[in-house]
């Protein structure tokens, strides 16, 4: 039981924190100029 | 040397790790591309032959090809671990889509769908209560799909599951009764839109406000527009965001009666089950703002997050198996149904009425 507990929130928060690290690295990469313009 | 023969280790756990990522994220790549270009060729044959055929989005042509690979030849487990990422990648496209949005429309719309959200989600879960006493479902089992079906889904359930010390069987069915009510809700959402003629942003706030899973939500709001879209994913960020206060409030009940562990740090209890990205989405959108990136830079973040979201949507259809879903027996999936059906039509009520007064 205790260790459901422990286990199951963390998992799902460090997804969303290295979601968010690397949507901000792009955002920084992209107002650096140093990768080429993203097309769709 | 011990230290270093670790340092070492670690370092092939993780290069294996991300090795077993990439089969699935290929095949992600593949099915949304594949979608993609379905679109395309189709538009541009079209075009050619001044032919007339209805607009279909990449996002249904992705889920489709995703669900016909799953449930016929089945996901081979080699690409399980990566298929499984495409709710980071769902994540990571939120966040860059703050780049799409003015943080004065942010709060305008946001303050709009919380308004929206609170009542939605309070007069829900008591629905969904009622719902389940009277389907006579575990008392544990109807809080998870009260959860998942009035605040945001999967995650909702399994923010709450060991919060309210649920059993794993419940669990499992709550995901399952959502997963299929959310495939199902892909499908009618928009058909109902386009036969109210909804404008796409009152669409899009639907959408947000009444779809279970962050992942449907965004595709069945794309799958109308792309500004409809737009909508869908901020109303459904200002309701993740409130999945803390409502597992929270569970979590005080069940303890309450002695029947899942006390909640000791209230304020650490919210910020470990607050979604963080919806703090990153605010960062980008402000940034945004204060016009730190150039427009072409907002053109390529805005299109960075549109791929992202192809690798969610191919996602969505592979992770989708329809045979087990219809597995978990009938009652926690009736149950659901009702449910989400009491909660579509109280949104949209809701939606009409913020149409008229609230300046939407």
């Amino acid at each position: 039981m205790s260790k459901t507990n422990t286990t199951a929130p963390q998992r799902s928060i460090s997804l969303d924190v290295y979601a968010v690290a690397l949507a901000l690295i792009l955002a920084l990469l992209v107002r650096l100029n140093l990768v080429p313009p993203v097309k769709w | 040397m011990a230290t270093i023969a670790n340092t070492q280790a670690q370092g092939e756990t993780l290069g294996r790790r991300l090795a077993a990522l990439i089969p699935g994220l290929l095949l992600l790549a593949a099915v949304g591309y594949a979608g993609k270009f379905i679109e395309q060729s189709i538009a541009a044959y079209t075009k050619a032959h001044h032919a007339t055929f209805p607009n279909i989005e990449y996002v249904l042509w992705a889920i489709v090809i995703g669900l016909i690979i799953a449930n016929t030849t089945g996901v081979p487990r080699i690409f399980e671990t990566g298929v499984a990422t495409y709710e980071f990648w769902l994540k990571a496209g939120i966040v860059l889509l703050g780049a799409r949005f003015l943080l004065g429309d942010v709060l305008h719309l946001g303050g709009i769908s919380l308004l929206l959200v609170a009542i939605a989600v309070s007069l829900s879960l008591t629905f969904m209560h009622v719902l389940g006493r009277a389907f006579t479902l575990k008392p544990k089992l109807t809080s998870l799909l009260a959860v998942g079906s009035s605040i945001c889904g999967v995650s909702a359930i399994i923010a709450a599951k060991p919060a309210i010390d649920a059993d794993d069987e419940d669990a499992s069915y709550a995901i399952a009764a959502i997963l299929a009510l959310g495939a199902i809700s892909l499908f009618t959402f928009p058909l109902i839109g386009h036969s109210l003629h909804l404008s796409d942003k009152a669409y899009g706030l639907w959408t947000g406000l009444a779809v279970d899973n962050t992942a449907e939500a965004t595709a069945a709001g794309a799958l109308y527009s792309d500004a409809a879209g737009k909508v869908a994913v901020l109303a459904k960020t200002t309701r993740n965001a409130l999945i803390g206060f409502v597992v929270l409030a569970y979590a005080l009940y069940w303890s309450s009666r002695g029947e899942a562990q006390a909640v000791g740090n209230k304020a650490a209890f919210l910020w470990r089950k607050f979604p963080k990205f919806v703090l990153g989405f605010l960062l980008i959108s402000l940034l945004a703002t204060i016009g730190f990136f150039t427009k072409p830079q907002l053109t390529s973040l805005a299109n960075l997050s549109r791929w992202a979201f192809l690798l969610t949507f191919a996602g969505v259809g592979l992770r989708t198996n329809l045979r087990e879903l219809g597995k978990q027996g009938w009652r926690p999936f009736a149950v659901g149904a009702i449910g989400e059906v009491f909660i579509a039509l109280l949104t949209l009520g809701l939606v009409y009425g913020a149409s008229h007064y609230l300046n939407l």
